[in-house]
């Protein structure tokens, strides 16, 4: 596991950077005349959905090759924790990766701009609360889709518009965290309330679905 | 859930297995005596690895019931899955993963007690010990296979199910796992799915044809008369798929 | 079968005269009303008068918003009635029959203007007859949709996943015809095509859960895999549709919420009306199609059949 961890943190770092400077590039055009802030969130997140999409297609893939999910499915272990298993493992990849995205978003955008770094102390609750919402939905989904012909594909339809609510709960926190005004934060927790709440309710929806899933 | 003496390894009532109007199991029922070697025949689309994924808990049946050592295939999964293993022709295997690596994972999922003696046991049985150290991706089909005979192996099932085992097998890997079958014979129960006529009726104590998802004949190896068998082999199997 | 598409026609026939009537009603019968109101003929065309008005004006400075209008202006003890020509920072300018006089902001006490209002007939209400209805259709079958997928994972009955997927393409009519009466409507009042607004984004996603329901059927070849499948992320896109439209409702929208009992008579009945022949449609179309896939199926069993 630890090789594949290594491979799968190296690409999906690789692609998340790589999406930063296609951003970046992008943006530049635009010339100076806009705050960064207001779109550093929202562009953040759009990493994020990409990069776990890759990563969650890769590491299900990978699976199915060699018919190694057959080989969990066989072992005495009820097929819900075979679930969060995957979940928290796909859960682990995209935080890490998340690490170390932002310092490199913040280099790249945020340099010399205004920012309250006690309300910045509040990003990493969204970034998880975020993430364990993308972790659960995107394991069931990408589950189907490798069994599907037109995998990516398949996934980027399903979880997308699955993925929109907690995507503006997501942002909408993390934008007010960033500008760290005192009416903000009180966005900030609408937001973070948005983003639990799908995580619960989502989470527990695939949870329960994920048994009739695995193994069809 | 007692340790009384299993009667019957396998116990198959009606067993069942359909969609709308698709029956790749229909009202399969037989039983098998503990330490028995069933071979399964029929053609392709018979429902032969149906009945193998039912009764390993991969499948759940549509109606009918199952048994195996006498834990139900549904009710008690969980129970079960510990005392069966499964050798397919996929390798089940993690290609990221040495071969220690993955005997080791798999023995601790199943609670194998002192499992690096089990491991190394288990690698030298299959002749594999050289290559503990490689990653299985490198592995050769022949040593796939062998590996995941070991991986099945591993928390001693007492039912050891085979689909196609020898196929793509190079001949010393097919002496490899005749010689292992050989070995635990007597304390094991199998079932075997093979295409090789032959292959299972030289192995098997018990003969199973299946076609269209219906038994077609069951029999133990001594009521078998060789020629009748194979006439009846040849025209079920003539019938092609389902 | 026959009962169920006698009943289906009959549905269907029943359905197209209730909203035929009430697209005749609607148009023809039903008062337009009012779209906000102006205070000056010249803001806009085709207003049609309401009434007069008078406002009271206690602070010099909101006179900026009648320049034009008659007023009766106390300041510093005395009245003076005119027509308010300037208003500045410091004072206003009335023209009397008197001549022009100002008044300085600091005089003032307080002030009463005199006007007319006009109303703007909103003609692109009429679309709400057929816009509501069509879109609480469109989440009603989709609930149905996601209730046989539940049946189906709990059964593993084909007829479920048989009904799930009908039910699925007729969510998929209604969506697409709420998605064209609603462009319409923004179109009729707020003169563009789309916004990307709250409220029409979460339903524009809605779509693509939809369609995404479609696209994922086919793209699994065994059948039972493909029903499982489906009917699991059926049941997630209706527990998500929901969970968007409450988040919108966080960001304040432009969108058009209707109060309840507002309606006058005429306009009520014409909605219920078209409520109910709108659901009629729902019914039978998903009838008619259920009985067309029921068909198909028995055809092709029965041309299995005969190749064995």
């Amino acid at each position: 596991m630890e090789l594949r961890t290594k491979e799968m943190l190296m690409s999906m770092g690789l692609y998340s950077l790589l999406t930063m400077v296609v951003y970046f590039v992008a943006l530049s055009q635009a010339g100076a005349g806009f705050d960064p802030r207001d779109i550093a969130a929202g562009l953040l997140w759009l990493t994020f959905i990409f990069t776990s999409m890759l990563g969650l297609n890769r590491s299900l893939v990978h699976e199915k090759d060699q018919g190694c999910l057959e080989a969990l499915l066989l072992s005495p272990v009820d097929r819900p924790v075979i679930y969060f298993a995957k979940v928290t493992g796909n859960l682990v990849f995209l935080l890490i990766v998340e690490a170390l995205t932002i310092p490199v978003f913040a280099f790249l955008f945020l340099q010399g701009e205004a920012i309250d770094l006690r309300t910045m102390a509040l990003i990493p609750l969204v970034l998880v609360a975020g993430s364990i919402g993308i972790a659960g939905v995107g394991t069931l989904l990408a589950t189907m889709s490798v069994n599907t012909s037109g995998k990516d594909f398949v996934l980027a339809m399903l979880f997308i518009p699955l993925i929109y609510p907690l995507l503006l709960g997501a942002v909408m926190a993390t934008g007010a965290a960033i500008v760290g005004t005192p009416e903000a934060l009180g966005v900030f927790w609408t937001g973070m309330a948005w983003v639990i709440g799908y995580d619960v309710i989502m989470l527990l929806a695939s949870y329960g679905l994920y048994e009739f899933i695995v193994g069809a | 859930m007692g340790d009384e003496p299993q009667t019957t390894a396998l116990e198959v009532r009606e067993l069942t297995r359909a969609f709308g109007v698709r029956r790749a199991l229909d009202g399969v029922s037989f039983e098998l005596p503990p330490y028995a070697f069933l071979s399964i025949f029929g053609p392709n689309g018979a429902g032969k690895t149906t009945l193998v994924k039912v009764l390993t808990t991969l499948l759940n049946p549509t109606s009918g019931n199952a048994k195996v050592l006498g834990l139900d295939v549904v009710a008690d999964a969980v129970e079960m899955r510990k005392r069966i293993g499964l050798i397919s022709h996929n390798p089940l295997l993690y290609p990221d993963l040495t071969a220690e690596e993955n005997l080791l994972f798999f023995s601790e999922m199943y609670d194998v007690p002192d499992s690096r003696g089990r491991v190394t046991e288990l690698l030298e049985a299959v002749e594999l010990d050289h290559r503990r150290l490689d990653l299985t991706r490198t592995f050769s089909r022949g040593m796939l296979q062998r590996l995941s005979i070991a991986r099945a192996l591993l928390h001693r099932p007492e039912v050891i199910f085979l689909d196609e085992p020898y196929s793509g097998l190079d001949p010393h890997a097919m002496d490899i796992l005749d010689g292992l079958i050989a070995q635990i014979r007597g304390e094991h129960t199998f079932v075997m799915i093979s295409h090789d006529l032959d292959k299972g009726l030289e192995l098997c104590s018990h003969a199973l044809i299946l076609a269209r998802g219906k038994v077609v004949l069951y029999e133990p190896r001594e009521a078998i008369d060789d020629a009748a068998f194979r006439e009846t082999y040849r025209s079920t199997v003539g019938m092609g798929v389902a | 079968m026959k009962s169920s598409i006698t009943r289906a026609f009959i549905a269907l026939v029943v359905g197209g005269a209730l909203t035929l009537a009430a697209f005749l009603g609607a148009f023809f019968w039903a008062g337009v009303p009012d779209f906000g109101f102006v205070r000056t003929a010249e803001q806009t065309d085709s207003v049609r008068y309401q009434g007069p008005f008078v406002q009271e004006v206690d602070e010099a400075r909101y006179l900026r918003n009648y320049v034009g209008y008659e007023a009766d202006i106390t300041a510093d003890g005395t009245l003076t009635e005119g027509r308010i020509t300037e208003a500045r920072e410091d004072g206003v300018t009335l023209e009397t029959d008197a001549g022009d006089v100002t008044i300085a902001a600091a005089d003032f006490e307080s002030a009463q203007v005199y006007g007319s209002t006009y109303g703007r007939p909103d003609w692109g209400q009429k679309i709400f007859y057929f816009h509501v209805p069509v879109a609480e259709i469109s989440f009603i079958v989709f609930g149905f949709a996601a209730f046989y997928g539940i049946r189906f994972i709990m059964t593993r009955k084909r007829e479920y996943d048989t009904k799930a997927r009908v039910s699925m393409e007729v969510t998929l009519l209604f969506v697409m015809l709420t998605m064209a009466t609603g462009i319409l409507w923004t179109r009729a009042a707020w003169g563009v095509w789309w916004e990307w607004e709250p409220r029409l984004t979460t339903y524009f996603i809605m779509t693509l859960l939809v369609i995404g329901y479609f696209v994922l059927r086919n793209a699994v070849e065994d059948e039972e895999r493909r029903a499982l499948y489906a009917a699991a992320f059926g049941i997630l896109a209706f527990i998500d549709a929901p969970i968007s439209f409450f988040i919108t409702r966080l960001i304040p929208s432009n969108h058009p919420v209707i109060e309840r009992g507002g309606l006058e008579p005429p306009m009520l009945v014409t909605f219920i009306i078209a409520q109910i022949g709108m659901i009629l449609l729902g019914y039978a179309i998903y009838q008619l199609r259920m009985g067309e896939v029921l068909l198909r199926d028995r055809i092709e069993h029965a041309k299995t059949l005969l190749e064995r």
